[in-house]
């Protein structure tokens, strides 16, 4: 690993739950990620936002492991994992879930959420299943434990996915586009899922487009473009950026992104 | 009963000898390993076994046992050579590497018997010995599909990217595979050597990886099941098709594709499907009702996700 100026360890006022220090993520000559430093606030909801193509799914793929880093290190809990295998990130305490929806298909709803939970767990069996109820009750799943993925609604299929990413009692969630081609009021309800998660002491990390539900629901955001962070603070002074409206927003600044 | 066993005795041990191979194929398979590697297994059990035995005198189960011990040793190598690579490339590596042993068989001077093959080998394996194997086979396998190994396999297989995620060793599981699938595969050699007295380099070349692989298609590949009821078929069919003569090959591949393109998931696929659609139908109206609570319209939906690619 390279050690830049980008890679030393930067001061927060806060412990971060978890820090990207200078990452940079390159595909040939494609840099998807260029160097982006952030400390994860605990206890609060960031997001980040950007168009498509900015990276912001890049730099998530970097958070867990999934992408493999050009420069810069990962760091949570005072912890370096850059060399961490991606198998073993869920057990540093973050859990995902991801842009599009991934279940397995032949698998009931129970079977996908335990999934990770008996992996986590599995030294503590008797843990598990309380665990997966108490995730099927968060996410209003009752009763759909036996179906199968491709017998329920698209927005009930994300529901699955938090459920089985939340079951593990992580840390740190990160949640990529989770309310992408939801309905408004599964966005009401996925929105006002986050907060209560929030309230429990429990560290997000949003990547989404969805201006309105970033401002709705996150404490801190991060503007991402072109693989670099244009911008980062609270909702209301990084939607009134004049890079991020010029970026994001387009120049004539349209609200409905 | 013991008389028909008698008389369809090596028709039955074709049939175990056949299922052995193609659970060797599916278990990789399973975690989304496609390597045809097993054909080269086989050959390394069937040959080993054959070479102990005529050439040094070494009793019956011994060479069984060294034979396919050294055809799991020989498949734990190839899996540590392999395992950077992935989906076709991977396969295409383990086709090389049957086609290098049967190579091997051809050009090994009177160690193989060369085009010839090596015969007389009488050993004491009986159909009782070879189902017994099948049985214990069976056994072990049908752990892995229940419970948490099977949710585990299964992930590994449909997503890899996803298990990591969720924590499951991906690499570890596949690279188990390749012991196991070759211990099987070499079994499957040895014990098929034993059936029919004789072995030689047609019976180890490619046609035996299609049949393999036809075999888990139509049978299902997801359980020791559908190995079994594929192997049973097609053992068992060119007898049956004996009656339409001549076009039994034509009859046979059109009945292949048919199965192919009609039960993807195999007849144990149609099987499952039937039993989860039986035990979902009495929870069926209460799926509807949660549904309908969660305030999701199609209409709404269709409209907010189209033109969305993330």
């Amino acid at each position: 690993m390279e050690t830049s100026e980008a890679t030393k360890a930067p001061t927060y006022d806060y412990e971060p739950v978890a820090e990207a220090r200078g990452v940079a993520v390159h595909y040939g000559g494609i840099k998807a990620v260029d160097g982006v430093s952030l400390g994860l606030r605990p206890g609060n909801i960031s997001g980040i936002l950007g168009p498509n193509g900015s990276g912001k799914t890049t730099l998530l793929g970097a958070l867990t492991r999934m992408v493999q880093l050009t420069r810069g290190s990962v760091w949570c809990q005072g912890q370096n994992y850059s060399q961490v295998k991606s198998d073993r990130v869920i057990t540093l305490g973050i859990s995902r879930t991801f842009q599009t929806v991934r279940l397995l298909p032949e698998r009931t709803v129970w079977d996908n959420i335990i999934l990770s939970t008996d992996v986590v767990f599995k030294r503590q069996g008797d843990k598990v299943e309380g665990l997966v109820k108490e995730a099927i009750a968060r996410t209003g799943l009752e009763g759909l434990e036996k179906a199968r993925p491709d017998e329920l609604s698209y927005g009930m299929q994300r529901r699955v996915e938090i459920a089985r990413a939340i079951a593990v009692q992580p840390r740190l969630l990160f949640l990529d586009e989770p309310t992408a081609g939801m309905s408004r009021k599964e966005r009401t309800d996925i929105s006002a899922l986050m907060r209560s998660l929030r309230s429990e002491g429990l560290t997000q990390l949003i990547v989404e487009h969805d201006v309105g539900m970033m401002v709705e629901t996150c404490d801190y955001l991060y503007a991402m473009n072109f693989g670099s962070l244009i911008a980062e603070g609270t909702p209301p002074v990084v939607v009134r950026d004049a890079a991020v409206q010029e970026a994001y927003l387009g120049k004539h600044g349209r609200h409905d992104a | 009963m013991m008389g028909w066993i008698d008389q369809n005795e090596f028709l039955i041990g074709s049939t175990l000898t056949v299922f052995l191979l193609a659970i060797s194929i599916q278990i990789p398979l399973r975690l989304g390993v496609i390597s045809f590697a097993s054909i080269g297994y086989y050959a390394i059990g069937g040959y080993g076994t054959a070479i102990l035995m005529t050439q040094y005198d070494v009793s019956t189960w011994t060479s069984v046992v060294v034979a396919s011990v050294a055809a799991a040793v020989v498949a734990t190598l190839l899996g540590l050579i392999i395992s950077r690579l992935n989906g076709l490339y991977l396969a295409m590596a383990t086709v090389s590497f049957s086609l290098l042993l049967s190579a091997i068989a051809v050009n090994g001077g009177s160690v193989t018997g060369g085009a010839v093959g090596l015969f007389g080998v009488i050993g004491d394996i009986t159909i009782w010995h070879t189902a017994g194997i099948a049985v214990v086979i069976i056994f072990l396998v049908s752990f892995t599909e229940r419970g948490k190994l099977s949710r585990r396999i299964d992930a590994t297989r449909e997503d890899s990217q996803l298990a990591s995620a969720m924590g499951i060793n991906v690499t570890a599981y596949r690279r188990l595979s390749f012991p196991i699938s070759g211990l099987i595969g070499g079994l499957a050699g040895a014990l098929a050597v034993n059936l029919k007295t004789a072995i030689n380099p047609e019976s180890v070349n490619f046609t035996l990886v299609v049949l393999a692989l036809t075999i888990i298609i139509i049978g299902g590949q997801a359980s020791w099941i559908g190995a079994l009821a594929g192997s049973l078929f097609f053992v068992w069919l060119p007898e049956i098709l004996v009656f339409v003569g001549e076009w039994e090959e034509v009859v046979y591949g059109t009945l292949v594709v048919f199965a192919a393109v009609l039960v993807p998931g195999g007849v144990v696929g149609v099987f499952n499907d039937w039993r989860h659609r039986r035990s979902v139908a009495r929870e069926r109206p209460k799926v509807a009702l949660l549904e309908a609570a969660a305030g999701e319209s199609d209409a709404e939906l269709t409209q907010s996700r189209s033109g969305k690619d993330g």
